[in-house]
């Protein structure tokens, strides 16, 4: 068995996974290889640390603290949240978004409908323009 | 007290249910949280989230799953949330610059601590090691892996608790495993471990 062919199966080996007579080959190849074995030694230690974390002991406070939190978090619901952030805040910035969607339409409106001046101005700028369909611009360089 | 026992205590408010609940369960809750998250305070931290979840909402839990599988899909569930929510940063680097930098961090620490024994940060070493190969594999590869190796659950037990079949089980731990593998030989090459 190459070096390469044990890299691939070696975890399957540590676990006892691989078929007897590739378990058989692996452990030859490692009797033979030291580069190889000092790697399956490094990977045993490696995945023997989840058996080290397992074994941890649990936190003997762990359900005070449970109970602590669930009490905490229900006084916050008991207490809520204040009138002003509850009902005020909601509704001032509603008002807010109205006058701002008004302001922005009322802006947007042509300044002439304000104004109420255009029928003059339209007038004024009358004579003018017939004065050109008068008075072609070539008769008058003409001159 | 049975766990069917414990449910029905519990949706009638007992709170010595509640407890029972909590101790019986806690270890399988923590570990599972710390197989995915790899610190102890974070794990502590969620597994109590876990166990305030499942007191909100006991009314909602019906009999068709043990309630050992309710509480790892929580624990799973808010244990990937937590991962989510801090991975910020952490994109753009390699698997080998984490573990560098790790174990640099862990060096200084340790140089400040003469008490500790050599083999003690060897150990830190691999399993910061470990934990960053566990951390790089994608999260149902993740999910797997962690309950069978922290939990020893069977296939078919993670197959209910991730709700696949067995055989994407199998699947799943299968190329877990190769690729937790070819991550540490990559490492040992580079001598990071």
């Amino acid at each position: 068995m190459k070096c390469k062919a044990v890299h691939n199966n070696l975890i399957f080996f540590l676990e006892k996974e691989l078929p007897d007579s590739e378990m058989k080959e692996v452990r030859e190849h490692l009797n033979s290889c030291p580069d190889c074995a000092l790697f399956a030694e490094e990977m045993k230690k490696t995945f023997g640390i989840l058996e080290v974390e397992k074994a941890v002991e649990v936190n003997p406070f762990f359900y005070t603290r449970v109970k602590a939190r669930l009490e905490n978090q229900e006084q916050e619901q008991v207490v809520g949240r204040p009138l002003l952030v509850r009902v005020l805040q909601p509704v001032t910035f509603s008002i807010l978004l109205v006058l701002a969607v008004y302001g922005g339409i009322k802006m947007g409106q042509p300044y002439h409908s304000a104004t109420g001046n255009d029928g003059l101005n339209e007038m004024q700028m009358i004579p003018y323009l017939n004065e050109m369909d008068a008075e072609p611009i070539e008769a008058f360089l003409m001159e | 007290m049975s766990d069917p026992e414990i449910i029905e205590q519990l949706k009638q408010g007992s709170e010595l249910a509640f407890k029972k609940l909590v101790e019986t369960h806690q270890k399988l809750v923590v570990n599972t949280c710390f197989g995915l998250v790899h610190n102890r305070e974070d794990a502590e931290d969620i597994a109590q989230d876990v166990f305030i979840e499942v007191y909100r909402n006991i009314q909602k839990f019906r009999a068709d799953s043990k309630l050992s599988t309710w509480l790892y899909r929580i624990a799973v569930n808010r244990s990937l949330n937590h991962i989510r929510d801090n991975k910020k940063n952490r994109w753009f680097h390699s698997f080998e610059d984490e573990v560098s930098a790790k174990n640099k961090q862990l060096q200084q620490l340790e140089s400040s601590n003469s008490d500790q024994p050599e083999f003690e940060l060897e150990n830190k070493q691999r399993a910061t090691i470990l934990y960053e190969a566990i951390n790089e594999l994608p999260k149902n590869q993740k999910v797997a892996f962690t309950l069978s190796k922290y939990e020893e659950l069977s296939y078919q037990e993670i197959a209910e608790v991730m709700e696949l079949s067995v055989s994407s089980v199998e699947s799943l731990l299968f190329r877990a495993k190769k690729a937790l593998q070819k991550k540490l030989y990559k490492c040992y090459q580079k001598k990071c471990m």
